[in-house]
């Protein structure tokens, strides 16, 4: 029969076991965080706001605010129109919660993302532009494109 | 009736100091996940039903979660009420449901927790597949009544359900063998309030 093991040591073991479990769960979200955009200029790029029953368009000839977060907050900046938003550490990323003073759920309708027409399937400030690059905020019911 | 029912709270809510554990995880349940709000996963209702099953059990293996979750349910509600009324019911029922099969699980193995190591590692292997279970079971939910109407397969969902499983069970391995401990103790040993009737009743250097 095996010596029955000490409370010290089973706890020393519990520790290793569990520290070398939460480093290796640690690791893995780490490694499945988004990558960050890098900054650097685009041209010719434009930004549409569809509201319930308002619109703006945004289109700077070249800006260094390369993300579709970026981008928005740059609008808000410029016309002065609101934007909240929560900031997610893991994963990491926005979620915009209003735009101009419509909030997320008014109506069933939340705030979503198209890049050139596609649906955005990563957080706001995670999706780099391009040059011409085209972006649609809409206040919109149901996830058109996925 | 008033006796009888006061007998019932009595046998329900036990002493004193289950009591105030009793609160004190509903209190550690709603202001944990509150601060953790911004790590998604990352919550500590998991933690409380789990303790309160197996340290407490009585009333409090329902009252905990269900107490925490009035609370933090509102605040969802609030946020993403636009779903709608069906769906946010049908998505609180899983989850509710879920923490309070958490604790009923807990209330299973009480027989064999005490102020011991195995009882911390025992609570905290239990916590791993349980949150695998909590994880799969509201993400049925939330299928059913988010995403299935959008045209979302149950093999997409599970396949983005995945990675927020990961935050979960990190979040169990950090917080179930840090409360398990602190609770473990405070139910085996109380707290120093406790022995207060053989403290010194006046300080030590007068006569």
């Amino acid at each position: 029969m095996a010596p029955r093991l000490t409370e010290r040591t089973q706890a020393v073991l519990f520790a290793a076991v569990l520290m070398t479990a939460i480093a290796g769960l640690y690791g893995t979200t780490i490694l499945l965080q988004p990558a960050p955009v890098r900054v650097h200029a685009v041209g010719s790029v434009r930004l549409d706001v569809e509201g319930a029953g308002w619109s703006i368009r945004y289109a700077p000839d070249a800006t260094n605010n390369n993300t579709v977060f970026g981008l928005l907050l740059e609008a808000s900046a410029k016309f002065g129109f609101t934007v909240a938003y929560l900031t997610y550490q893991i994963p990491q990323g926005v979620f915009v919660t209003a735009i101009n003073g419509s909030m997320n759920g008014e109506g069933g309708r939340y705030w979503q993302y198209w890049v050139n027409g596609a649906y955005g399937t990563v957080a706001a400030d995670h999706a780099a532009l391009h040059d011409d690059d085209v972006v649609l905020w809409s206040f919109a019911a149901s996830v058109e494109g996925l | 009736m008033a006796g009888r029912l006061r007998r019932a709270a009595v046998a329900g809510l036990g002493d004193a100091r289950t009591r105030i554990l009793g609160v004190f995880l509903i209190v550690v349940a709603v202001l944990g996940t509150v601060v953790l709000r911004a790590f998604a996963n990352f919550e500590t209702v998991f933690v409380a039903a789990l303790l309160a099953g197996s340290l407490l059990g009585r009333w409090w293996t329902i009252l905990v979660p269900v107490a925490a979750l009035a609370v933090l349910q509102s605040l969802d509600w609030t946020t993403y009420g636009g779903y709608g009324l069906q769906a946010m019911i049908g998505l609180s029922f899983f989850i509710v449901s879920g923490y309070v099969f958490v604790g009923i699980l807990g209330r299973r193995v009480r027989p064999r927790i005490m102020f011991r190591v195995s009882s911390v590692a025992l609570l905290t292997t239990i916590s791993v597949p349980l949150t695998i279970a909590y994880d799969l079971w509201t993400a049925s939910g939330e299928w059913y009544f988010i995403t299935r109407p959008l045209g979302i397969t149950w093999d997409l969902m599970l396949k983005g359900q995945l990675p927020f499983t990961l935050y979960h069970l990190l979040s169990s391995l950090i917080f179930v063998p840090l409360f398990g401990t602190a609770f473990l103790f405070l139910h085996a040993y109380g707290w120093p309030a406790r022995f207060r009737g053989i403290a010194p009743s006046r300080p030590m250097d007068r006569p």
